[in-house]
């Protein structure tokens, strides 16, 4: 079914169900975001995407990655007001990783250069080690590599990203799709001497090798493959064709 | 980066604007490249393009594979078309006809385009210092007139115009190395990239998109028919290509050299080489010969890396 509405006056057609921010980005108009990926559940943690979204008569500013797209509402990606509320959050999000790339880069475009609620040895942020809660690699975890190695934990100032029991998680394949969907980069992923690290987890993992000696990839995620798609508990050894 | 595997591909972008429906021969790993690159992109993009596999494949008349605005130029001149689009985007910007915007402008051609015929053109955007991305994807031959020879050729590789026969063995003169030439304008980034290596790339093409002023991009793509390899092992030959140093993966960052992929001991180069036809006829002196060129090469290149490094 198809839903009509428009966006900074541009009428725009969406399929039912698609949420607001991919239809924007679908008609080129470019709305930051730091905690939205088309792979998983939107969740509306990091609030840089704010929009005024008019419907009936009624403008209310909210969330754009979360908002079902609806019949006949109005969409303005940009104007003073939104920029205002937008670099409060940002300003407000770079207290929390000010070294991180992404943030530095959003927060020099809206004029923001250093965080007025930056403070020296807070125990919060230093609890976070430069994490902003976003929840991507939970969601990641959960819905695409369905391990759900990681959850929230804790409440209020309290709340942080961790594994069961804060102690190395037992059921992290060492896959590193949160590394790589961090927009903060602060999850720490190396590997050396044939053994993979995940930093912030505190999970190694010795790699595999391959036909020809060179490590590819963790015996244990090579397990989990062969649990997961049925195939044969010794595909790998047989030089299947994950080690090329 | 590049270990990320499986969970991490899907979390790429699902868009593609180099659509399927291409006319790119079985197990092209050029166009594989070239998809990978326009993924990285995104959709604010315009693309300019030398003639050459990419252009005649992705383009039939009355048929397109591009998704976003494409331009198809002479042989030589992709580099300068791409300029003139940076520069009339930042005029009609600071004139208020287009919202100011990030738009990226790509500028694209074969190894033929790159190093032969518009080297001059490249060398002088490059000069200029327009805020663009030159991407050369390196097939080693003019593969779509028919396999003929260019200065990107690899040493004794048999081509139609440098058959290996018994008094010369194929191509008589080492590859011409135009990641160093673009890396001697001391433009602020210049990488080789391989579509075996998908992260990599990724992350190499959109460091180049986010820097202001040109960066050169060097991709190598194995071609099944020009090069008479087996159509199913081109990410095979990718990785082979930089597990035995002949195609290292390396980025040039102001200056500052960083080799990805760091091979402890490399791989005998005999490996690669027997995977195609084009080097059917070495010897083994001839394989001798190209393995010690290529292993200075790559010293080389880790003295480079070291010298460059930061704090030294």
């Amino acid at each position: 079914m198809t839903v009509k509405f428009t966006i900074n006056g541009v009428p725009v057609e969406a399929e039912k169900g698609e949420s607001v921010i991919d239809v924007a980005r679908r008609y080129g108009f470019e709305i930051p975001s730091l905690c939205h990926h088309p792979a998983v559940e939107p969740y509306g943690a990091c609030r840089v995407c704010l929009v005024e979204i008019s419907k009936g008569g009624r403008k209310k500013m909210t969330t754009c990655c979360n908002y079902e797209v609806q019949d006949g509402i109005e969409v303005v990606t940009d104007n003073e007001d939104i920029r205002r509320n937008r670099a409060t959050v940002i300003e407000l999000l770079l207290a929390e990783a000010p070294k991180a790339k992404a943030i530095v880069k959003l927060a020099e475009e809206y004029g923001i250069h250093k965080s007025r609620y930056e403070k020296e040895g807070d125990p919060v942020a230093q609890m976070h080690d430069g994490c902003i809660l976003c929840g991507l690699c939970v969601r990641v975890c959960t819905e695409v590599v369905e391990v759900s190695a990681l959850n929230f934990t804790g409440r209020g100032d309290k709340r942080n990203v961790g594994t069961p029991y804060m102690e190395t998680p037992q059921n992290c394949i060492a896959c590193g799709a949160c590394a790589y969907v961090c927009p903060t980069d602060c999850i720490g992923f190396e590997e050396e001497n044939g053994v993979r690290r995940l930093k912030k987890w505190n999970r190694e993992l010795p790699l595999a090798k391959g036909e020809d000696g060179r490590p590819f990839a963790p015996q244990f995620q090579l397990w989990y493959f062969t649990q997961k798609a049925g195939l044969d508990k010794d595909f790998y050894k047989k030089g299947g064709p994950g080690s090329r | 980066m590049e270990k990320l595997n499986v969970f991490a591909s899907r979390l790429l972008p699902k868009e593609d604007f180099v659509c399927a429906g291409h006319r790119a021969c079985q197990g092209c790993a050029e166009v594989l490249a070239m998809r990978l690159v326009h993924k990285a992109l995104g959709r604010n993009t315009i693309a300019a393009s030398a003639t050459g596999c990419m252009e005649i494949i992705s383009s039939p008349y009355p048929e397109t594979a591009w998704a976003i605005p494409w331009i198809h130029v002479a042989f030589e001149n992709s580099a300068s078309v791409a300029s003139g689009i940076e520069s009339a985007l930042k005029a009609l910007m600071r004139k208020g006809r287009l919202p100011k915007r990030k738009i990226n402008v790509i500028a694209y051609g074969g190894d033929g385009a790159t190093a032969d015929i518009g080297l001059q053109w490249i060398s002088g955007a490059m000069e200029r210092g327009h805020n663009m991305i030159y991407v050369c994807y390196d097939n080693e031959a003019y593969m779509n007139t028919g396999i003929q020879r260019s200065s990107s050729t690899p040493l004794h590789a048999s081509t139609t115009t440098s058959p290996a026969g018994k008094v010369v063995p194929g191509q008589q003169t080492w590859k011409k190395n135009v990641v160093e030439i673009m890396a001697a304008h001391s433009i602020p980034y210049v990488a080789t990239i391989n579509p075996s290596y998908p992260f990599d790339l990724v992350r190499k093409v959109q460091k180049a998109a986010a820097i202001e002023g040109p960066a050169y991009l060097h991709a190598y793509s194995c071609c099944p028919t020009g090069w008479g390899s087996r159509p199913e092992i081109g990410i095979q030959l990718g990785r082979l290509a930089v597990e035995t140093g002949i195609f290292p993966l390396y980025e040039v960052e102001n200056g500052q050299y960083r080799v990805q992929e760091k091979q402890e001991t490399l791989r005998p180069l005999k490996d690669y080489l027997k995977t195609q036809r084009r080097f059917r006829h070495f010897s083994e002196a001839m394989i001798a010969q190209s393995e010690q060129r290529v292993k200075k090469e790559y010293e080389l290149l880790l003295k480079k890396e070291q010298m460059t490094k930061e704090g030294v």
